[in-house]
């Protein structure tokens, strides 16, 4: 048995930080195939969606009330990939810290890098950088798609101050571009919605520490919740809902001319997306305080 | 080093380690024994920062390791084979282990053809058996090249050939001069691999020493008497200032005198004998009767009811 010792070479400044645990995070997230998977997912759901959505809301243009017509909306149609990639970057979020926990690897992870804060920064700005990345690309790719289809329909690009009179009037489908009041916002806000919801899953996976659990409550959150607020007196869901992870999300990709459809229901854009900031940073708080405090 | 100093810990109200104190030389391969339950995991998870102790401190090189600037290149531990990505390949793993110590990615070549795993660095590790896995956990505690090594129960799951490579693998780790604690619940395997040894029996500390003197100290000659009037021998052996125990009716333990001065009082008091035996107690003897009080699960076997 010879060359245990090995060929380490000394370093006597610095310190392991967070540049460090941040490449090792990168590296465990990448070098995972379920992460892929879900990038594939998203990828495929969004292009899908809105391909699926915005072909079956053109051809029904044609048999539209006048009301229906002043609700339609080219860019939230495009975006309906979103409902579907909400859960996938909740599992990957959650997965990110619970796959750790439930093979024992944090305890090798956390003899690595003791300091607990960076183990979790590191993971969160690794999921974060990476869902920017798909999210904003599948959120652009799917508005371009939605709208060519929308073409396609013999839809009519509405002109950049058109109102919402000029659309219902019209005989064309509307189809907007990205220069369009709101409509940069909302596709930017769309990828940003994926990327806080991950933050908040991963949260979630602080928290709870199981797979099954912390995916459990993050579907809870986005699917159960609403519908019990549905069955509470409508003077109470009706200050609550426009709170709801869900509509904060619809709320951000509502393009600003067509928020008077949602009047009362929805904040405005910018509102949804700060609360939904808070909700992620009060549950990766709740999350980083445990995972300090416990034993791992 | 290693220096443990009053170190305690308690689940509700179970305690787990309870006011331990020892220190773990350089040099020498220091065995940490114990049954199952009786802490030996829980200690080293406090010395790895990864619990918190109750009360006491646990350092490594005079510091607590929490504040260890380079953990990696400092300590190396295996805690738990199978704590592993399943879907992650060896080479991953340790890569991601290495960044985090700004570790140079040669040294993750290095380590895998040292644990003989080079073969297999791209394959998923979820794919791995137990002994190939316990090969990688030894490989990440090696991926710093760092003075001191904690392994829990490293053989566990090993084939014969493997236990042989552990054991020539830490005494040579030894022979480099770096502190190896190496935990155990086989005291024939912590005979056969450590010199220095720290017992424990339900989170106290039950004897801290050298592997020799252990033995030494804890091995008291008995002899067992065969005669068929037994009761009358007892008698006349007490008087002699030995301890007697009842095996049967027929036969006796006898503790604080040797074989010899039993067969003369047997003639001087002409009490005939069929069978005069010294024993040899084992280390795994020693080590069940030392820490027979302190073992928290017993089975019951024949006893009523199910086996708990």
């Amino acid at each position: 048995m010879t060359a245990t010792a090995g060929t380490v070479a000394p370093t006597h400044h610095g310190k392991a930080g967070f540049r460090h645990a941040f490449a090792a995070e990168w590296t465990k997230l990448r070098s995972v195939r379920s992460t892929w998977i879900c990038i594939a997912i998203i990828v495929v759901a969004s292009l899908g969606l809105s391909a699926l959505v915005t072909n079956l809301e053109a051809g029904r243009w044609t048999t539209l009330s006048l009301g229906e017509r002043a609700r339609f909306d080219p860019v939230r149609f495009s975006q309906s990939g979103v409902f579907i990639s909400q859960f996938v970057v909740g599992v990957l979020g959650a997965m990110v810290v619970t796959a750790e926990y439930s093979t024992g690897l944090i305890r090798t992870t956390l003899t690595a890098v003791p300091h607990r804060f960076n183990v979790l920064i590191a993971k969160k700005a690794v999921l974060a950088m990476l869902l920017l990345v798909v999210g904003e690309i599948s959120a652009f790719a799917s508005f371009f798609l939605g709208q060519a289809i929308l073409l396609g329909h013999g839809g009519k690009a509405l002109s950049t101050n058109a109102s919402i009179i000029s659309q219902v009037t019209a005989h064309n489908i509307p189809v907007v571009s990205i220069t369009s009041p709101g409509v940069l916002r909302a596709v930017v806000l769309s990828g940003l919605y994926l990327v806080i919801l991950s933050v908040l899953a991963l949260g979630i996976g602080f928290i709870v520490r199981s797979t099954a659990g912390a995916i459990s409550l993050f579907v809870g959150v986005l699917l159960v919740i609403p519908l019990i607020i549905n069955i509470l007196p409508s003077s109470i869901s009706n200050s609550i809902e426009p709170y709801l992870p869900s509509n904060l999300g619809l709320a951000m990709v509502v393009t600003t001319t067509r928020q008077t459809d949602f009047a009362g229901t929805l904040l405005g854009p910018w509102w949804a997306f700060l609360t939904l900031v808070i909700y992620a940073i009060v549950v990766v708080g709740i999350g980083a305080w445990l995972f300090q405090k416990r034993d791992a | 080093m290693i220096s443990v100093t009053g170190l305690s810990k308690s689940y509700g109200k179970t305690k787990a380690v309870d006011d331990l104190s020892f220190d773990v030389e350089t040099g020498v391969i220091t065995g940490f024994l114990g049954p199952n339950g009786s802490g030996k995991s829980t200690t080293m998870r406090m010395i790895m920062g990864l619990d918190r102790p109750n009360k006491g401190t646990a350092t490594i090189n005079g510091q607590p390791f929490h504040d260890l600037r380079w953990p990696l290149r400092e300590v190396g531990v295996l805690l738990e084979a199978k704590a592993i990505h399943p879907g992650r390949s060896a080479r991953n793993h340790l890569t991601s282990l290495a960044q985090t110590n700004a570790i140079p990615k040669h040294r993750v070549e290095e380590v895998l053809d040292l644990v003989g795993l080079s073969q297999v660095a791209s394959r998923k590790a979820g794919k791995f058996s137990l002994g190939m896995s316990q090969r990688l956990g030894i490989a990440s505690a090696l991926l710093g090249d760092p003075g001191v090594l904690l392994f829990d129960e490293p053989i566990n799951g090993l084939d014969p050939e493997g236990i042989r490579w552990v054991r020539e693998l830490l005494q040579s780790l030894a022979k480099e001069g770096r502190t190896i604690f190496v935990s155990s619940h086989l005291m024939s395997e912590m005979a056969l691999t450590a010199s220095d040894l720290i017992v424990i029996g339900r989170g106290r500390l039950i004897a801290d020493t050298t592997v020799t003197d252990f033995i030494a100290s804890n091995t008291e000659a008995t002899v067992l008497v065969r005669s068929p009037q037994i009761a009358e021998l007892s008698g006349v052996l007490t008087g002699l200032g030995a301890t007697v125990s009842g095996q049967s009716d027929q036969s006796i333990l006898v503790t604080k005198v040797d074989a010899s001065q039993v067969g003369d009082a047997a003639l001087q008091a002409g009490i005939a004998i069929h069978e005069l035996s010294p024993q040899h107690a084992s280390l795994e003897e020693v080590f069940m009767e030392l820490t027979s009080d302190s073992v928290d699960y017993h089975g019951h076997i024949g006893e009523e009811g199910s086996p708990s």
